[in-house]
């Protein structure tokens, strides 16, 4: 049974510490995984940096119902729109919507960062998964990058989902219980809410005082 | 600590109560927004975190602006010159928030 994020002693000594099973870890991992390859697509080849990797491949592989963000499984909601996978539009939205131009020139200069530093985050939050230990401690920058994994996690499951509207996220819940208990989307639905409350969990902890 | 100084009144258009005030006829610097828009995947405590870790806002003052978002679909959480509108939507998108920055108007 997981247990969330709690703040641990203060100043430089700071610890977000939570408690996950080796499922948590190898699912929430598994999707720190999918969303840093849909950002970085051409990876160095992962052999000996990581060990662990095929036992933890093996994990993932052998979840009876595995979710996965690929973009086959995007709910097709709006394809007309789509030249771009649309869960990339979530991770590095247009910024700027009353200028088409000024808000290409931003993506231009803008992307390739953002995609480096989101990719290395994931990768970072993945890591701190990939322990024997069911206890997940961080430091105050391992923190701040497991946080922002969840979300970019969150955001790409939520485009796959069909999340646009407050609106859709109780139109969905509204849907998947109707659907039956081993139906992808349930299980999906399931995985983001945990996602959600760990997320919670270590947002709440971080919040300045 | 606040990285400039921000007008200390948030609405949609805070900035032109600033204008005003300068009393000129022409503008000589004119001002650009960063805007945080509502998403459905985005946490409330998430979204209060960054505006207070990013601009350094109170708890307060990023709870306010969070609800605004939330309630309002939107708010214009900085003004200032384009550059700085152009760093601080970069520093959002890294977030993951879904931040545009535009001319004020």
């Amino acid at each position: 049974m997981a247990r969330g994020f709690r703040r641990r002693g203060s100043g430089s000594g700071v610890r977000y510490a939570a408690r996950l099973d080796p499922l948590e870890r190898a699912t929430v991992a598994g999707l720190m995984d999918q969303v840093h390859d849909l950002l970085e697509p051409t990876p160095v080849p992962q052999t000996a940096s990581r060990p662990g990797a095929d036992d933890f491949s093996s994990i993932v592989a052998g979840l009876a119902m595995g979710v996965t963000v690929a973009a086959e499984d995007q709910v097709d909601l709006d394809a007309s729109a789509a030249e771009r996978d649309p869960a990339l539009n979530r991770l590095l939205p247009t910024a700027n919507r009353v200028d088409d131009e000024a808000a290409a020139e931003f993506r231009r200069l803008t992307e390739p960062g953002l995609r480096q530093r989101k990719a290395a985050g994931l990768a970072l939050a993945a890591e701190a998964l990939r322990g024997d230990d069911d206890k997940v401690r961080l430091d105050e920058a391992d923190a701040r990058a497991f946080l922002i994994a969840l979300t970019d996690v969150r955001l790409v499951l939520g485009e796959r989902m069909g999340l646009r509207t407050d609106d859709d996220v109780d139109v969905l819940e509204t849907v998947a219980a109707d659907l039956d208990d081993d139906d992808p989307l349930r299980y999906a639905l399931a995985v983001y809410d945990f996602l959600t409350w760990l997320q919670e969990t270590l947002a709440s902890a971080m919040l300045v005082r | 600590m606040l990285r400039r100084a921000y007008p200390c009144s948030v609405s949609i258009a805070p900035v032109q109560e600033e204008v005003t005030a300068t009393g000129g006829d022409v503008l000589p610097d004119t001002p650009w927004v960063t805007i945080v828009w509502n998403d459905p995947v985005n946490l409330m405590t998430y979204v209060t975190y960054v505006l207070q870790s990013h601009f350094g806002y109170s708890r307060a003052k990023a709870e306010k602006l969070m609800m605004d978002v939330h309630t309002e679909g939107r708010a214009v959480v900085a003004s200032g010159p384009r550059e700085a509108m152009e760093a601080d939507t970069e520093a959002l998108h890294a977030y993951g928030l879904w931040a545009t920055f535009q001319k004020d108007d």
